[in-house]
């Protein structure tokens, strides 16, 4: 299932981050890391980006990169 | 001396900081990646000098982006002595996951955990001791904010610089034996950095790192793919979890969230301002507040303050040489075409003290990111970022705003490529200075649709915006660099009374200082530009006779009157003349209270001449000669104009102008629109200027600029069309250039930012006109038709499908490099 998906309210956790090189790093530096929970808070009111919480932070992600974060369902 | 770094992701309070402890202000905001240059400050505590350097707020320590470059870089070559971590109390697992990296380095760290208050107000209890214990390293708790933990942090400081340290060392496991390895690997002459931390970076692939051992990057790239074979994890996100999993044993052991799952203020604010349905009247609404309040009421504000500019202008050409009847020096023509261009430029100061201020307190709020959310799949389509809002909302979206703050407000687009869109498109937007000149030409030749083509003008230049961003991203902007949108929607924040007015102010200096003196240079190329080479002597001679008429004409009139013997000389007449003129500038510019002090004034300065200026009631040869003057005043203003407009005529930006003529005929223009376009680069408002004062011919038939534009120009509706379709596009100012040099680092893009809108608009304004001329359009059809093209294209190019990267895998880059 990848992060994108989601409805707002979901809690899940990240299986593993399928991006490269730029976002790859930015997305491990803000703490896409395996094991770690995101919730989707929001969509933007046109559907795109949403906005995440992750380590207690909000954050927000247009959804072609959210794509590519793989996650499960806690 | 004590080397100190400062180092700290965005928005954890770091300028806040640094200000607390050296004392120096500095640009703070609440906005991701605003620091992006390096500042330092030093003081000294105790006899010793202490030396902060604002290292650039980073997430990370990697290599990805510029900030993090120059940060590394910085620790690399600088060896500071210490590094002072700022950490955000409130959001402190992911500010350890910086930490961790910055003990790593190798140097002593001395931890400040900002922004107490606000953790204690949501409900964190944080166990300051037991994180020093922990990292073993000092800990101060502050408030930047309140202005709290200062001598605490330089007592941090002090102590740390004497107390031995032992390196820190965080234990990766199954990776240790690679590090080992590596380490090895780097020779004694690679730089003075703790070699541990060096085979690590090495091992992440960190480019700033391996440029600096060229010999062994191709071993331990080697390395990377054994451990990717052998554990199926790549060494990047490895460390990264490691990290996190050190972050997160700190965060469980130390802090104890009270308010767990309960709703903080800013998410309550979001639900009511990133709300489907609320988001977008918010978002108007604060966009309004802010147009009204600058452009509006800012403009009402100069309303104010032009007199003191007039005053100024006033005094000047006072101190300046007197004319001698027509013949006016040219130093004095020089004092006030400068005093014209400075007061043309001073004259916003007002908007932009308000504007700056406001964009100060969005950014210190945190709303800047939030309106990048809302708007970010609109502007996305067009190669922008959602970021690009305020900037173009300043260039002008209603009926007036300026480049310059909108360039300005670029800075803190993460996105390379929409940045550089976003600065050479929002010249393209309704510029303040431009309505003047569309107001001409709309009353002289569209007076019955003049609502209707205002609102055309006002309404297509976004469009026109968004195609030329879009044309840029896909073309000349394409290989820039795009940064992902990944942005921290930082929590809502109150700013403080003192950082915005300062920061206000700050830029408002900055415009005034680099902006100023180079619009000033210009002013001055232009000035030489129109005035040489000057009349021919045939001109002069002619000039002169006709004023010896006008003079000869005075006497005789004045000779009837008893004071006749007083004003039969051309030095007395010229004087009186000019104190005429000055009289009546300073009454105009004068509010009715100062009226008095003027009069009194002029009868203690010039008795004698004030006697036919304000005659007595009861002097009647006075009252002869002061109708006399009026007439004289205003002969000679006529033979002035006159004058101008043949030196005009015959002056090189006129030649130029003249010269341009075969090209620019094919959009209707003729050698006097050239010069006003020409002479508009300096500040907008001189294109108006230049234009009346080439119309008005015969200053004694008294024509509205207007009217005399209308009768004396032999243009038609579709003439003027095509001159505001070129205006729409272009003339940048020099103003505008100047910032988009500033933003963009480079004389290149400034070049291309000067020529690419005045092809555009001349091809435009030449496709209209002549294809006008051919189908035998009106102004206002070939108007409109332009309009809809430019609508009809901005949603054609809208809706053209993204193209992005969104695919993986494929052979490595090694490989595609080699073939």
């Amino acid at each position: 299932m990848c992060l994108d998906e989601l409805a707002s309210g979901t809690l899940c956790r990240i299986i593993k981050v399928h991006a490269h090189d730029a976002l790859k790093y930015k997305l491990l530096d803000m703490g896409f890391v395996s094991g770690a929970q995101v919730s989707v808070v929001r969509e933007a009111p046109l559907y795109d980006p949403m906005e995440l919480k992750i380590h207690n932070y909000l954050l927000s992600l247009r959804k072609s990169e959210a794509k590519l974060v793989e996650v499960e369902l806690v | 001396m004590i080397k100190v770094a400062l180092a700290g992701q965005p928005n954890c309070g770091k300028s806040t900081i640094f200000n607390l402890i050296s004392g120096l202000k500095q640009h703070i905001a609440n906005y991701p990646g605003v620091t992006v240059e390096k500042k330092s400050g030093t003081f000294s505590h105790q006899g010793e000098t202490i030396e902060v350097v604002d290292l650039p707020g980073t997430y990370s320590f990697s290599s990805y982006s510029l900030e993090e470059r120059v940060a590394k870089e910085f620790i690399l070559n600088e060896e500071p002595d210490i590094i002072v971590n700022v950490v955000d109390a409130s959001n402190i697992k992911r500010n350890l996951y910086l930490t961790f990296q910055l003990l790593e380095i190798g140097k002593p760290v001395v931890v400040v955990l900002n922004m107490m208050d606000v953790a204690a107000r949501r409900g964190m209890d944080i166990d300051v001791q037991k994180i020093a214990r922990m990292l073993s390293c000092p800990v101060v708790p502050a408030s930047g904010a309140r202005g709290e933990g200062k001598e605490a942090i330089v007592e941090a400081i002090m102590q740390a610089k004497t107390t031995p340290y032992n390196e820190f060392k965080i234990n990766y496991e199954e990776l240790e034996p690679l590090i080992e390895e590596t380490q090895a690997l780097i020779t004694t002459d690679s730089p003075q950095a703790s070699r541990r931390w060096l085979a690590i970076k090495a091992l992440e692939g960190d480019s700033v790192i391996l440029e600096k051992l060229p010999k062994v990057t191709l071993a331990i790239r080697e390395k990377c793919l054994d451990f990717h074979r052998q554990y199926d994890k790549d060494v990047e996100s490895f460390l990264a979890a490691m990290r996190y999993d050190s972050a997160d044993v700190i965060y469980h052991q130390s802090v104890v969230e009270k308010q767990q799952g309960k709703k903080t203020a800013t998410d309550i604010a979001d639900g009511l301002i990133l709300n489907r349905w609320l988001s977008f009247p918010i978002l108007f609404l604060i966009i309004f507040l802010i147009y009204q309040s600058s452009i509006v009421y800012g403009y009402k504000l100069t309303d104010y303050t032009w007199p003191l500019l007039a005053a100024f202008k006033n005094f000047i050409i006072g101190i300046s040489p007197e004319a001698d009847f027509t013949q006016v020096p040219m130093i004095t023509d020089f004092a006030i075409w400068m005093v014209n261009s400075a007061n043309a430029l001073l004259n916003y100061i007002p908007i932009f003290l308000i504007l700056f201020a406001l964009i100060a307190i969005l950014e210190d709020v945190g709303y800047m990111p939030r309106m990048a959310f809302i708007l970010d799949r609109i502007f996305k389509k067009f190669g922008l970022h959602g970021q690009s809002t305020l900037p173009l909302v300043l260039g002008g979206a209603f009926v007036g705003g300026c480049a310059v703050p909108g360039i300005m407000a670029t800075k803190g687009i993460a996105d390379e490529r929409a940045r550089m869109a976003t600065i050479l498109s929002v010249p393209y937007m309704n510029c303040l200075a431009k309505v003047p000149f569309y107001t001409l030409l709309l009353g002289a030749f569209f007076e019955a649709q003049m609502a209707l083509m205002m609102f055309f003008i006002s309404t297509a230049t976004l469009f026109i915006a968004l195609i030329v961003a879009k044309i840029l991203t896909t073309t000349v902007l394409k290989t820039r660099e795009t940064s992902p949108f990944v942005m921290e929607l930082p929590p809502y924040h109150l700013p403080t009374f003192k950082g915005v007015i300062f920061r206000a102010f700050e830029r408002v200096w900055m415009y005034i200082k680099k902006v100023g003196t180079i619009v000033l240079a210009v002013a001055i190329v232009l000035f030489a530009m129109l005035e040489l080479p000057g009349l021919s002597d045939e001109q002069k001679v002619a000039y002169e006779a006709r004023s010896d008429a006008l003079l000869t004409s005075f006497y005789a009139q004045a000779a009837k009157t008893s004071y006749g013997e007083q004003l039969s000389t051309r030095e007395s007449v010229s004087g009186l003349l000019n104190t005429y003129d000055d009289y009546r500038a300073r009454r105009m510019s004068a509010s009715p209270a100062q009226a008095g002090n003027i009069d009194a004034d002029f009868e203690a300065k010039a008795p004698f001449y004030m006697t036919f200026i304000k005659p007595p009631a009861d002097d009647a040869e006075a009252k002869t000669i002061n109708r006399q003057l009026r007439n004289l005043s205003r002969d000679r203003r006529g033979i002035l104009q006159e004058m101008k407009n043949d030196k005009v005529e015959s002056s090189l930006l006129g030649f130029i102008g003249r010269s341009l003529e075969p090209v620019t005929q094919f959009a209707g223009f003729d050698w006097k629109i050239n010069v006003a376009f020409l002479s508009s680069f300096a500040a907008r408002e001189s294109a108006v200027a230049t234009l009346g004062s080439i119309y008005e011919n015969n200053a004694a038939d008294n024509l509205r600029a207007e009217e005399a534009m209308a009768q004396n120009s032999g243009y038609t509706p579709l003439h003027a069309a095509a001159i505001i379709i070129f205006m729409l596009l272009t003339p940048p100012c020099i103003a505008t250039m100047i910032v988009v040099k500033l933003q963009t680092g480079s004389y290149k893009w400034m070049l291309f930012a000067i020529f690419f809108p005045i092809t555009l608009g001349f091809l435009a304004a030449s496709l209209i006109f002549t294809l006008g001329t051919g189908f035998g359009w009106s102004g206002v059809e070939a108007f409109a038709l332009f309009y809809g093209t430019v609508i009809a294209l901005a949603l054609f190019m809208g809706s053209l499908p993204q193209k992005r990267i969104n695919w993986s895998g494929g052979f490595t880059k090694s490989i595609l490099n080699k073939s």
